[in-house]
C-alpha cells in the first residue's frame, strides 16, 4: 500500500477546514490544517507536504506572501482557494508559483480532480526524465521532434504556434495566466498584447480541436488565461 | 470698507472751480466796465446784471463757488461802480442798501440754484448706480456655477468702478474649492500696479467671511457713491454664493434621501431572496439528516440538486448585489482587456450549468468574431443575468438563443432570445429600472436587479442594452463597441503577420 499523500490546508475559516478536513480524510488523504499564515509556513517547514490548499485571504499576512515564501525552498503543488472578487489577487498568486485556484463556492468533485492533476503533475516534475511524447485525444505532440500529429497526420503549425502549444503542453493541468504564457512565448514586453494570445490560440484550437468552438484540449480559464488539458 | 491709504480720502481740492469762479466774475466785470455812465446813478440795473455770473458759478460749480462770486461780484460793483469810484466806500445810503440788498438776494439765489444743481447730480448718480445694481443682479441670476459668479461679479464690478484691476477671492470652505478671479482693463495694461490693492471689500455673509474683493483703481479714489455700490455688490455676490451653496446642499440631501430609499428597498428585497435559498437548503439537508428519506432514493437525490441549485442561486444574488453596490457607488470600472465573446458566453454558460438544465440553449457566437475591449467578468455576469432572466420567465422546454454578430466595424450586437410572454411596451424600458419587475415578486424569484445591473455595466462599457417583444417571446439585445480608445484591433490575419 502506497503512503497516503499529505495535503496542507491553509484558510481562516474554520467552517471551511472542518468541511475539507472531512471529506479529504474521507478520501484517503492526511490533512493537516492552519489558519494563519506564519502557522501554515512553520507547518511547511516541519512537515512538508505533497500539496498546498491556500486562501488568499488571511488574517495575518497576504495568501500572495504565503505562496511566494513557499516557493522560495519548495515546488509543492498549490491550489489557491478565493472568492470571485480577487480575481487580480488570482493572477498575483499564479504568477508567483500557484499551479491552480478554485473559486467559492465551489464543488468538492472539482477540487478532487485539481488534486489529482496537480499531485500527477508533481509526481511527472520529480521523475527523472520528462516526457518528451504528450498525448491528448488523437493529439500527439513531440515536444524533441518538433512534430504535432493529428489522427496520424501532421498537423502543420507556424514556429509561434508551436513555441505556445509546446509551452501549454509542458505545463499540461496547470492554469497558465495570460501574461505568464504571453511573456514566456513572447517578449517580458508583450505581456499585455492579450489579442496576440487570443488570436493564436484560436488558431491551435483550429488546427488541434475536434470542434474549435467547444475547445476540450486547450481549455478557457475565465479571465484568468489558459489550461491544457490532457488524459487523466 | 477697509481704507488702505488714508489720503485718498480727501477729494481733490477743487479750488479749480473757486479760480474759475472768481475768473467769470473778474471777465464779466471787464465786459461790463466799459459802459460805465459818467453820471454813476446805474448800479441798480448792474446789480441786477451781477446776478448772471452768481447763478452761472452756482449752476456749473456747486454752493462754495457761487458764494465766492456772489462775495467777489459784491466787491467789485462796489469798487468799480458805486462813487466814489476805485475804493470801498459808499456815500450815499441809498447805494449802501443796494449793495447789501445785491449781497443778500445773490448768496440766496446762488444756494437755491447750486441745491437744485446738486440734487440734480445726486438723482443722476443714483440712477447709475441702480442701472449698475441692475446689471449685476441680471448678469448674476441663474448662474448655478460658483466660478461663473465670481467672474460675473469681477467683471461687472470691473465695469462699473472703472478700475484698473479686481481681485475676487472665495475661500475654500469644506469640499468646496477655493475660487480666484482675476480682471483687469486692458487698455490700462503697462500701468503700475501696487502690490497692495486700493480697497478690499470682505464677501461677508451672515454665516460668516466668504472671501473679498480687491480694488485697484489708481488715477481717482472712489466716490462715496462708489463705495456704497462696491459694498452693495459685494453683498450681491454673498448673496448669489450662499444660494448655490443652498441649492447644491439642497439635491446633495435629496441624493442621500434617494441612497437611503434604494437601501431600504435593497434590504428588503434582499432579505426576501435570501431567506428563500437558505430555506429550500434548511428543509432539504434537515430532512437528510433526520433519517426521514431513504439512502438511494430518487428523492434523497432531488433533495440534493435543490441544496446546489439554491446554493448557486445564492452565490449568483451575492454576485448581483456586489455588482449593485459598486454601480450605485460609481465603482464599476471595466477593466478592459481584447476577450473572445465565444470564450464569455461558454464560461457564463457553464457557470449556470444546473440552472439551464430545463431549456434548450441555442448558441450562434462565432469564435472568429472580431475581439472586443471588454472586462470578461462583466459581460459574463450580463450574459448570466440575460439568461437567468429568460430561464424565470419562458415556460420549461423551450428554446432560449443566444446570437452575436458585428454590425459593423464599430459595433457587435448581441441578442438574448426567449419564448417567454410578451412585456407591455410602456414597460420595455423600466425593466431596466432597479427594483422593476413586470409579474407580481411572489411569482418569480430575484431581486430585480439583474437587468439594472446588465444596463450598468453596458453603459460602463459605451454600449446600449434594449429589449423587444418578438414575434415569438421576448429578445433583449445589446451592442458592444470594438474599438477602445479610439483605436480598432488590427484583423486576425494581421495579428497573425505582425
Amino acid at each position: 500500500m502506497t503512503t497516503q499523500p499529505h495535503i496542507l490546508v491553509i484558510d481562516d475559516e474554520a467552517q471551511i477546514l472542518r468541511a475539507l478536513r472531512t471529506i479529504l480524510t474521507a478520501k484517503q488523504f492526511k490533512v493537516s490544517v492552519a489558519s494563519r499564515g506564519e502557522e501554515g509556513l512553520t507547518m511547511a517547514a516541519a512537515q512538508p507536504p505533497d500539496l498546498v490548499i491556500l486562501d488568499l485571504s488571511l488574517p495575518d499576512m497576504d495568501g500572495v506572501e504565503v505562496c511566494a515564501r513557499l516557493r522560495e525552498w519548495t515546488q509543492v503543488p498549490i491550489i489557491i482557494l478565493s472568492v470571485r472578487e480577487s480575481e487580480r489577487d488570482k493572477v498575483i498568486a499564479l504568477d508567483k508559483g500557484a499551479d491552480d485556484y478554485l473559486t467559492k463556492p465551489f464543488g468538492i468533485e472539482e477540487l478532487l480532480a485539481r488534486i489529482r492533476v496537480a499531485l500527477r503533475h508533481s509526481a511527472q516534475t520529480l521523475g527523472t526524465q520528462k516526457s518528451q511524447i504528450i498525448t491528448v485525444g488523437s493529439v500527439v505532440i513531440d515536444l524533441a521532434l518538433h512534430t504535432v500529429t493529428r489522427a496520424g497526420e501532421e498537423v502543420k503549425l507556424t514556429a509561434k504556434e508551436f513555441k505556445l502549444l509546446a509551452y501549454l503542453a509542458a505545463n499540461a493541468g496547470r492554469v497558465l495566466t495570460n501574461q505568464s504564457i504571453l511573456s514566456h512565448v513572447w517578449e517580458p514586453a508583450d505581456a499585455d498584447r492579450v489579442e496576440y494570445l487570443r488570436v493564436y490560440i484560436r488558431q491551435l484550437r483550429k488546427k488541434l480541436e475536434d470542434d474549435p468552438d467547444n475547445p476540450c484540449v486547450i481549455r478557457n480559464e475565465p479571465g484568468i488565461g489558459y489550461r491544457f488539458l490532457v488524459d487523466e | 470698507m477697509m481704507r488702505l491709504n488714508p489720503f485718498r480720502r480727501f477729494r481733490t481740492f477743487r479750488g479749480v472751480e473757486y479760480l474759475l469762479a472768481v475768473l467769470v466774475t473778474v471777465i464779466f466785470t471787464l465786459i461790463v466796465l466799459p459802459f460805465r455812465s459818467a453820471g454813476g446813478q446805474d448800479h441798480t440795473v448792474l446789480s441786477l446784471l451781477y446776478l448772471l455770473p452768481v447763478v452761472l458759478s452756482s449752476l456749473l460749480w456747486g454752493l462754495g463757488p457761487g458764494a465766492l462770486v456772489a462775495l467777489v461780484s459784491f466787491l467789485a460793483l462796489n469798487y468799480f461802480f458805486v462813487a466814489p469810484y476805485y475804493t470801498l466806500l459808499v456815500h450815499r445810503t441809498q447805494d449802501l442798501v443796494v449793495l447789501i440788498v445785491f449781497l443778500g438776494v445773490s448768496i440766496t439765489i446762488g444756494q437755491l440754484v447750486g441745491r437744485v444743481s446738486k440734487s440734480l447730480n445726486e438723482s443722476t448718480a443714483r440712477e447709475h448706480e441702480a442701472i449698475h445694481l441692475y446689471e449685476l443682479i441680471m448678469h448674476l441670476a441663474g448662474l448655478q456655477d460658483e466660478q461663473e459668479i465670481v467672474s460675473t461679479l469681477a467683471e461687472q464690478t470691473l465695469i462699473t468702478l472703472h478700475a484698473d484691476r479686481i481681485d475676487v477671492l472665495v475661500e475654500a470652505q469644506g469640499n468646496l474649492p477655493a475660487r480666484h478671479v482675476r480682471m483687469a482693463d486692458r487698455s490700462k495694461t503697462g500701468f503700475p500696479l501696487e502690490d497692495s490693492p486700493t480697497y478690499i471689500t470682505p464677501l461677508q455673509s451672515a454665516r460668516g467671511f466668504l472671501g473679498e474683493i480687491k480694488v485697484w483703481r489708481e488715477v481717482t479714489s472712489l466716490t462715496q457713491a462708489e463705495e456704497r455700490l462696491l459694498q452693495t455688490f459685494a453683498s450681491q455676490g454673498v448673496q448669489a454664493l450662499e444660494r448655490v451653496r443652498l441649492s447644491q446642499a439642497a439635491s446633495r440631501a435629496r441624493l442621500l434621501e434617494e441612497s437611503d430609499r434604494f437601501k431600504s428597498s435593497l434590504l428588503s428585497s434582499v432579505s426576501h431572496e435570501l431567506r428563500t435559498p437558505l430555506a429550500t437548503i434548511k428543509a432539504a439537508v434537515t430532512s437528510l439528516r433526520s433519517g426521514m428519506v431513504e439512502w438511494e432514493t430518487e428523492a434523497r437525490a432531488d433533495l440534493l440538486a435543490a441544496v446546489e441549485e439554491e446554493t448557486d442561486h445564492l452565490n449568483q444574488l451575492v454576485g448581483n448585489l456586489l455588482n449593485m453596490s459598486r454601480i450605485e457607488a460609481g465603482a464599476l470600472k471595466p477593466e478592459r482587456s481584447w476577450n473572445s465573446l465565444a470564450e464569455i458566453v461558454q464560461s457564463a454558460l457553464e457557470r449556470m450549468r444546473t440552472q439551464i438544465e430545463k431549456h434548450k440553449i441555442e448558441v450562434a457566437v462565432s469564435a472568429d468574431l472580431p475581439l472586443v475591449p471588454v472586462d470578461y467578468f462583466q459581460i459574463e455576469q450580463v450574459f448570466i443575468n440575460l439568461i437567468s432572466n429568460s430561464t424565470k420567465y419562458s415556460p420549461v422546454g423551450t428554446t432560449i438563443s443566444i446570437h452575436a454578430e458585428a454590425v459593423n466595424t464599430e459595433h457587435l450586437l448581441i441578442s438574448v432570445k426567449n419564448q417567454g410572454p410578451y412585456v407591455a411596451e410602456e414597460h420595455l424600458d423600466r425593466i431596466f429600472d432597479k427594483f422593476f419587475r413586470v409579474t407580481a415578486a411572489d411569482r418569480v424569484t430575484g431581486t430585480g436587479l439583474g437587468l439594472s445591473i446588465c444596463k450598468g455595466i453596458i453603459d460602463a462599457h459605451g454600449g446600449r442594452i434594449w429589449a423587444e417583444n418578438l414575434d415569438r417571446g421576448f429578445g433583449f439585445n445589446f451592442t458592444l463597441p470594438l474599438t477602445w480608445e479610439g483605436f480598432a484591433l488590427g484583423t486576425e490575419q494581421e495579428i497573425l503577420d505582425e
